[in-house]
Parts: C-alpha cells; structure tokens; sequence
C-alpha cells in the first residue's frame, strides 16, 4: 500500500465513528416508526457518545459531540445548542468516569449507559420545562428512555467490534 | 475491558483533545441556547435552520425511501393476518359512507341552485400542494415533521397542513426545498378552533401528550360540551382557514377538555398543504359581500 493510500485509510478510520454519529443522527431525524409507530426511537447518538466516551475519547473528540448535538437541534427544531450541551455533559461526565469502567463487565457498562442516559433525559427535561414554563409530562420520555437503555447492548455488540477489529486493529 | 488505553493510537483528535476544550464548548454551547432561546426568530438563527434543512433534505430523502419500503412490508404482512376483521369494519363503514354519499349528492342541488342566486360570492379557492414526510422530531418534547416541499413549490410560514384525516399542523420554516411542520401536539402549538353545535371559540393549546387541551377566553360564557363534538379550525387571526377538520371533544381530564385527533401522526406520510388568501376587504369587485363574510369570522388577537 503507498504511503498516500495508507494516510487515506487512517484518516478515514479516525473520521468514522464521527460519520457513524451524524448518521446516527439523521435517522434519528428520519421517520423510523418502530413497529408501526408504537415503539418510540432510541436517542441514536447518544450510544455513539457515550461508546467513544468510556474506550476511545479521541476518536469522537469534543468539537465532533458538539457538531452532532448542533444538528440534533436543527433538525428536531428545538433550541439550538440544547442537544450540544446536554451531550458535552455527557461526556464529560463519563470520560470522569472512564478509569471506573476500565475492565468492567458489559452489564456494568449497560449501568453506566443507563445512569448516563438517566442524566441526559433529566438534563433534556429540565431544560425544555423552563422554557415551556411549567413541568412538563414526563411520559414520552420515559418510553423513549427505555427504548435507548434496552437497545444499547446491541450497539455495543455490533460497533464494539468494529472499533476494536477495524478502527483499531486492522 | 482489556481494550482500554488505546488512546495513542489515532484519532481525529489525538492533538486537541484536552478537557479545557470540552468544557470551552460546553460553553460555546449554553451560551447559544440562551441567545437562540432570547432571540429564537433572529435572522442568523432564521438562516442557519433554513440552511441546514435544504442541506439535509436529499440525504433525509434517500434515507427515508428505505425506512418506507420496510415499513410497507410490516404493514403488508400485518395486514394480511386481519384482513377478516378489516373487510369486516370496511364494509360496515362502506354501508354508513353510501349514506352520506346520497346526502352529499342532495346537498350538492341544492348548494348548485343557490350559487346561481345573484347575492352569493363563493369564499376563495384553496391552492394547495401535495408533499411527502421525510423527516420527523422524534422527540419527547419538540413535536416536528420535515416535508419534502419548499419556498420553490410556494410553501410559506403559517400555511396549515392536512392529511386525508384532518388538521396535522402549520408550517413553521421553510427552506427552498424542505419545510417544517408543527404538530399540534407540541408545547408551542396554538390553533384557533371552534366547536360544531357548541357556538364557542377556543384555542387548541398543544401539551406534548397525544390529545391536545381547548383553552377558552376568560370572557367565554361557559358552554355545554359533550364529547363526540366536532372541533374544527376557527380561521381567527387570519391564517388558517375555517373549517379545517381536527378532531373530536374526548371529555375532561383535570378541568381541560380534551380533543382526540383526527390526524395519527404514526401514519402521516403524505400532506397536503393549503396556500389560503384570506379574502381581504379591500379587494375588488365583489367588496360588500366579502366584507361581511371577513365580519362574520369572529376575530381575535
């Protein structure tokens, strides 16, 4: 492989899990309705923020978090900035956290992701409830929670591997 | 995990990952939800939500067509296991929909001998253009959806969107090829309504949950309301036009009365927005009838 060709790839591997969460946005901005719309959608990118977080803070660095919350927030058309901050806290708070984590079972991440995603929901409530003036009902958010929190283990299976088989290793 | 310390290796921010940058954009990120949240209609903001959704519209566009054809599967397969039942309900509906079929055809005689009377003016054809859903909030707190038509196709801010069941929302922003829309379930929607039999005026005020609240006026006299009324727009304050179907009167929860919708946002795929011009006082020829017709909408602020 030339020396171009091999800048290439490590460029593009250190650029993916970036990609991977835009795109996780944009289908979160899709109309996925998970079995005919019962199902609410999980907060996509937030597996990718909290994945990257605890392993691998550089490959999905602060300004790359800020990026994918800014445009969770244009294309929900919520206020802008809220989504970016809620998902900066995040990370901030699980990379503190990262040394705990080191060597810890795949449920105890699963715990953490559910505290992380607990944070979040409640930081995401707390906001759009001062700005609506009054508390606001907490039911959708509850489903949507649940939703997020159940599908992790199945991210983390599937893009745990790529990051260690592909991203890293390969 | 034996997979940590990996952090030498490289990533696209092996240099500037550092904590004081992500606390700097922590703030970055406040400040502009405070400035967003003091200014939300400022020019800078207006530009950059326009840009970003005619930016994100074709990549929506292709995703989306996937997510659809999926979705017909799932319908179609589910569909098949009631198929019973369903032709069941369609033929029932079929029988009641003959009905009104020779009513309306009643109603249209005598609808056609009054339009020839010389004293009727006929209220303004509605434009309107057709448009699929591409995108959607799925949000707990920010009730949206992205259709596939822009300034390009006329669409502008206020304009009220249907589907084959009834109201679904107004646009709120437009780009020059993709617009949002406001469901009527979120916080920020408010829809001027009346309700048939009842002789009221109410505002539909949206509560994030699936059935919006009718909020009156303190100076309504309090009416008789029973649920099955229809609700349907009102047309006050000059945007929407009147007489757009949006729901049923559910009953009373915690001293609101409630409206259970026609439109089912789980289904919404394709719309229809309506480009109304209100009639206006000032036009042309037909001026004396159109004024009184403008008088007999009650207005409101």
């Amino acid at each position: 492989m030339g020396y171009r060709a091999e800048y290439l790839l490590r460029l593009l591997k250190a650029a993916a899990p970036t990609f991977f969460a835009f795109f996780g946005v944009l289908l979160m901005a899709a109309p996925l309705r998970l079995f005919e719309g019962v199902a609410p959608t999980p907060i996509i990118p937030l597996f990718f923020v909290f994945y990257w977080s605890i392993y691998a803070p550089n490959y999905l660095p602060a300004p790359s978090v800020f990026a994918v919350g800014l445009l969770q927030d244009f294309l929900t058309g919520g206020p802008l900035g809220l989504w970016a901050a809620v998902y900066l806290a995040a990370q901030f708070v699980v990379m503190s956290q990262r040394s705990y984590f080191a060597g810890r079972d795949r449920s105890v991440v699963w715990m953490g992701f559910l505290m992380a995603a607990l944070g979040v929901a409640l930081l995401f409530w707390l906001t759009m409830s001062l700005m609506a003036g009054r508390l606001l009902p907490l039911g959708g958010l509850a489903y949507q929670l649940a939703a997020t929190v159940i599908l992790y283990p199945v991210f983390d299976l599937f893009f745990g591997r790529l990051h260690r088989r592909v991203l890293v290793e390969a | 995990m034996e997979y940590l310390g990996q952090n030498k290796r490289e990533g696209l921010g092996r240099k500037a990952n550092s904590r004081f940058l992500l606390i700097l954009l922590i703030l970055v990120s406040l400040l502009l939800l405070l400035s967003s949240l003091y200014s939300a209609r400022a020019s800078v903001f207006e530009k950059a939500r326009e840009g970003v959704l005619d930016a994100t519209a074709p990549i929506l566009e292709i995703i989306s067509g996937p997510i659809r054809a999926v979705n017909d599967i799932i319908g179609y397969t589910s569909d098949y296991f009631s198929v019973l039942e369903q032709n069941k309900a369609l033929r029932e509906e079929n029988a009641v929909l003959r009905q009104w079929m020779n009513e309306a055809l009643e109603l249209r005689e005598t609808l056609a001998a009054y339009e020839g009377l010389d004293t009727f003016s006929s209220a303004p054809p509605m434009r309107s253009v057709d448009a699929f859903v591409i995108g959607e909030a799925n949000s707990a707190y920010a009730h949206s959806m992205i259709v596939n038509a822009g300034r390009q196709r006329n669409i502008e801010v206020g304009q009220a969107v249907i589907d084959d069941r009834g109201l679904v929302g107004r646009i709120v922003d437009t780009g020059t090829r993709a617009s949002r829309i406001l469901l009527l379930t979120d916080v920020q929607s408010r829809v001027p309504v009346y309700i048939e039999g009842a002789d009221v005026d109410g505002i539909l005020v949206g509560r994030t949950r699936a059935r919006p609240a009718i909020s009156f006026t303190e100076s309504a006299e309090p009416a008789e309301l029973a649920p099955g009324q229809r609700v349907l727009t009102s047309g006050a304050g000059g945007v929407l036009p009147r007489g757009l179907p949006i729901g049923v009167i559910d009953g009373e929860r915690r001293e609101e009365i409630v409206v259970r919708l026609y439109a089912n946002y789980n289904r919404t795929r394709l719309v229809r927005i309506i480009n109304y011009e209100f009639p206006s006082i000032i036009d042309g020829n037909a001026g004396a009838q159109v004024e009184s017709r403008a008088a007999a909408t009650p207005s409101e602020g």
